[in-house]
């Protein structure tokens, strides 16, 4: 990451076209926790708490935050895996939420997911064709001979040879094994690719080629991705504009050059503290535990604003009031109550 | 080298023959994880080998029976009351002067049919059950399948057995009957198990976000992944099934007389014990000898399939 | 704990209760009326007769009236009275109980004396000689059929002997000597497959303790294997022997059933088999739920006994 760690200018990267692809509005999702005699819900875990955010066509976002913040469960209420406890997600100008099964089949067309760990999200008993066939058959797209020529397009499209098309996952190495989770991902000809931890059960060296190789399918067939991830300078290099979450809520947004040479709140700013400087080479760079102590437990958070216990500039104001995402300059935002005097809105 | 690669689970090794044939090389057999073929499991698991040894014994003597057994099961031969093992009869008669070895040729047939029935009918609705159970787990389907498979398991085997033979009466369909609501419960149980842990794995997720259905997960995702625990858990009800067949009959409420089973000669030759003890040993050490190659196959096929256990 | 403890013995209730509604629901199922099939046998019955008898045990009200008085009656332990001989169900019951819970128990205690040492030394040296003998000597005990090993055994020890046990029943106070020498053979026989099965467990269960780090640290402090088996890896290794042994108990329940016939012992076994040859509901009904609430109390006991050893499984 160190040596092939790229900026990215304006000229590299396909423009946004602008119209919106995907906006999801105050997402809500708590888990009941189940306790005592005749488990009666005791509690509950507000693992996301009012999270909006968009996604406009062909753009990068990306969603970072340490583990425990909320940003897997956001990935499965945008694919529809979980239901959102409220809250709703646009998509086509249909509202995800309250669709019914029959309807969504189509999204699903539409929306599809990389998920962290090749080697348990292929089914370790079928051959990739098979794999990379199923969503083509589940949607009626094609069979028998098509959809084996339809496997070898896809996976020449990810750079591996259609002749491995008849191997089991275990025979790939890591970096082989996710493209072809890339290459599934890419059947049904989405528009929206959400990536979830894709690349950070990889060696580095690999995380590299295929962030790349994301890259490259984003401008060659004009996809849009929701990145998610921990370590922010994978983030950097592959988002366009970044989300931060802590703790279930949104603490800032902004392109992602932006947040990394001028982070507007404090969390972000340790999450950019916690990176190794640039001697470490060659070294992974992980995002450790923020000063000022541990992550709170979800369900339990802190009152006021969930960052307040761990924040060197905290006030009094910041133990008891929520401090909502003041909009600011240039399309930034942040949820810290030190730039509410910058508030444009 | 033959290999069981067309059961589900157990498909490794047939990419070495797609790849062999292709490049005209071996490919280097590190690659894979583990092969698992039947010439893998008789070298590992010599237990395995010899139970299935004794496996094909039984099932060739049952289907051949009326070849090899040299009297019918049923003829009495009136001169030949309780004859020691010799001669024309190799292990005697019994009191009504039949051919015991005979009637055990047959014998073996009725528990070959018994068992294969009851395994494959139960056993495949039992699958079913537990599968849509396991799917759907902490759901009302799931609460109140386990309640039903809980109330059948709470009533110890052979009770259960003599409840329901003692309604429907003895014949071997109703031994067959009887003997499934023993058999669905443990096909249940382990189906289910393996769908709670399946349902959580990352490639139903995926399945799901690629548009599958819940039908086509289940037979495509769910099956598949099971067929180890299946086939181990199949090969013990194999055991089961045949002491309860035998115990029904021994009781006289399972397979009706004349026709030869293994508990019913135990039965007949009860009183005989002292005085014609041929005709209680070969029954019952042939009844034991197929329980203990079944037992044994279960234990190989559990050691073999689950890469954890090396014991 | 409390709460777990709650939780299970409300569900096991529950079972017991569905057991119940089962076997009512299984009894009324059956093609033929019970009136007749009791009546058939007797001369000159007529069909007031059958009416009348039909009133008596109440079968001409509707079906759910009946199965809960059915129930009520159950639950406070009136399961009606027997055909043959008109005595109460329950107190039939209650003569027969014990005397099957002797030998189950007496069955278990061989199982244990006998496969605990087995499992013992079977894991000592692990795939050695003694091991590899020991080992099919516990599958064959789990494959011979028990009715056979008890007939075996009645034969043999006769022959060799020449000692039978006795027919006719005495209680353990009456006389000890009778009762032991009456129940001990079907206590082997009934007690082997609970010996290999425990023999097995404890075995693959030490071997998996004696892996562990914990038990690697203490030898590497120099204690010997056999020490280390004796004292720290046993205690840890009961808990799956009592989880198989609740398991075992269901195979012993059924197991009475044969035995006790071919010993003549007069308990539950022989009385549900006697009231299955002579169509004696009542007493069909009551027997099956009593083995069931057996069975059921069994297994109550094993998941508490687990809920106190292992800590995560009341939090599930």
């Amino acid at each position: 990451m160190t040596a092939q760690t790229t900026h990215n200018t304006a000229e590299e990267r396909p423009a946004a076209s602008g119209d919106t692809l995907l906006a999801a509005d105050s997402l809500v999702k708590h888990f009941p926790i189940h306790k005592g005699f005749l488990r009666r819900t005791v509690g509950q875990v507000k693992a996301v708490d009012g999270v909006s955010f968009e996604i406009r066509r062909g753009e990068t976002v990306g969603l970072v935050g340490e583990s425990g913040c909320g940003k897997s469960t956001v990935a499965r209420m945008v694919t529809r895996l979980i239901e959102p406890t409220s809250g709703s997600i646009t998509f086509g100008g249909a509202d995800l939420v309250g669709m019914p099964r029959s309807e969504l089949k189509d999204f699903r067309r539409k929306i599809q997911m990389v998920f962290q760990d090749p080697f348990s999200s292929l089914n370790p008993r079928m051959r990739i064709v098979d794999s990379l066939g199923e969503p083509l058959v589940a949607h009626g797209l094609s069979k028998g001979q098509s959809k084996v020529d339809r496997v070898c397009e896809l996976l020449e499209l990810v750079g591996l040879s259609a002749k491995d098309r008849n191997k089991y996952p275990h025979q790939f190495s890591g970096g082989q094994a996710q493209r072809i989770g890339i290459a599934r991902a890419l059947a049904t000809d989405p528009d929206l690719i959400v990536c979830d931890e894709a690349v950070s059960s990889l060696d580095v060296s690999v995380q590299a080629q295929v962030l790349n190789l994301l890259r490259r399918l984003q401008g060659e067939l004009g996809l849009s991705y929701l990145f998610i991830a921990h370590d922010l300078n994978v983030v950097r290099y592959i988002s366009d504009r970044v989300y931060v979450m802590y703790l279930g809520r949104m603490v800032e947004r902004g392109a992602a050059e932006g947040i990394m040479a001028e982070p507007q709140h404090p969390y972000t700013e340790a999450l950019i503290g916690a990176i190794a400087t640039p001697s470490g080479e060659g070294e992974e760079r992980r995002i450790r535990a923020v000063a000022n102590g541990a992550v709170p437990s979800p369900s339990n958070p802190p009152s006021g604003c969930h960052f307040h216990t761990r924040c060197p500039f905290v006030m009094d104001r910041c133990r008891s009031e929520v401090p909502p995402l003041y909009e600011l300059s240039e399309g930034r935002a942040s949820a810290c109550f030190l730039r509410e005097k910058e508030a444009v809105s | 080298m033959t290999d069981i690669s067309t059961a589900p689970g157990l498909a490794e090794d047939a990419t070495t023959t797609t790849t062999t044939a292709a490049d005209g090389a071996r490919k280097p057999q590190k690659q894979r994880k583990e092969g698992r073929t039947v010439g893998r499991f008789i070298r590992t698991q010599p237990l395995g080998a010899i139970a299935l040894l004794l496996i094909a014994i039984f099932v060739v003597a049952a289907v051949f029976a009326p070849l090899i057994a040299p009297f019918s099961p049923t003829e009495q031969f009136r001169a030949h009351f309780s004859d020691a093992p010799g001669g024309d009869f190799i292990m005697g008669t019994d009191h009504l002067g039949r051919d015991i070895f005979s009637r055990i040729l047959y014998g073996a047939r009725t528990s070959l049919i018994v068992s294969v029935v009851t395994v494959v009918v139960a056993g495949t609705i039992g699958t079913v059950l537990g599968t849509i159970s396991g799917f759907f787990g902490g759901r009302w389907v799931d609460t109140v399948f386990q309640r039903i498979m809980d109330t059948l398991m709470a009533i110890p085997g052979l009770v259960l057995l003599l409840f329901i033979a003692a309604l429907l009466g003895a014949s071997v369909r109703n031994t067959i009957i009887a003997l499934s609501l023993l058999v669905i419960p443990a096909f249940n149980r382990v189906a289910r198990g393996e769908m709670l842990r399946i349902r959580e794995e990352p490639y139903v997720e995926a399945a799901k976000v690629n548009g599958c259905s819940t039908l086509r997960i289940l037979v495509k995702h769910g099956l598949p992944n099971q067929a180890a625990p299946l086939m181990v858990i199949a090969s013990l009800m194999f055991a089961i099934v045949i002491i309860a067949e035998a115990s029904l009959s021994f009781l006289g409420i399972g397979t009706p007389p004349p026709t030869a089973s293994w508990g019913l000669m135990l039965s007949d030759g009860r009183q005989y014990m002292e005085t014609a003890p041929w005709m209680v040993v070969y029954p019952g050490a042939v009844l034991t000898v197929a329980v203990l190659a079944f037992n044994l196959l279960g234990d190989a096929l559990r050691d073999f399939l689950d890469p954890k256990r090396s014991r | 704990m409390a709460a777990y403890a709650a939780r299970r013995a409300l569900y096991g209730i529950l079972v017991i209760f569905l057991v119940a509604v089962f076997v009512f629901f299984a009894l009324r199922a059956v093609p033929g009326d019970v009136v007749r099939i009791q009546l058939a046998d007797s001369p000159g019955v007529t069909e007031a007769d059958i009416a009348k008898r039909t009133a008596e045990l109440g079968l001409d009200r509707p079906l759910f009236t009946q199965l809960f008085s059915f129930l009520g009656n159950a639950f406070v332990g009136d399961f009606g009275r027997s055909f043959q001989d008109n005595q109460s169900v329950m107190s039939l019951i209650g003569e027969r109980l014990p005397i099957t819970l002797e030998l189950g128990i007496m069955a278990l205690l061989i199982g244990l004396l006998v496969g605990v040492p087995i499992g013992l030394i079977s894991s000592l040296r692990p795939n050695g000689i003694l091991d590899q003998v020991l080992r099919v000597f516990s599958v064959a005990g789990l494959s011979v059929p028990n009715f056979w090993l008890g007939l075996m055994l009645i034969t043999y020890i006769a022959l060799i002997f020449g000692w039978s046990p006795p027919i006719n029943y005495q209680g353990p106070t009456q006389d000890l000597g009778a009762n032991f020498a009456q129940m001990i053979l079907p206590a082997i026989a009934l007690g082997g497959a609970v010996m290999a099965s425990i023999a097995r467990m404890l075995r693959s269960s030490l071997l998996e303790v004696m892996q562990s780090n914990y038990v690697r640290t203490v030898r590497a402090r120099g204690a010997s294997r056999s020490s280390v088996l004796l004292k720290h890896a046993t205690r840890n290794s009961m808990v799956p022997v009592f989880t198989v042994m609740g398991l075992q108990v269901g195979a012993i329940l059924g197991g009475t059933v044969i035995l006790e016939k071919i010993f003549s012992i007069p308990g539950m076994g022989s009385l549900i088999f006697e009231s299955v040859q002579m169509r004696d509901y009542p007493v069909i009904l009551g027997s099956v739920i009593v083995y069931g609430a057996v069975f059921v109390f069994v297994n109550i006991l094993v998941d508490l006994m687990y809920g106190v050893i292992d800590p995560r499984v009341r939090f599930k």
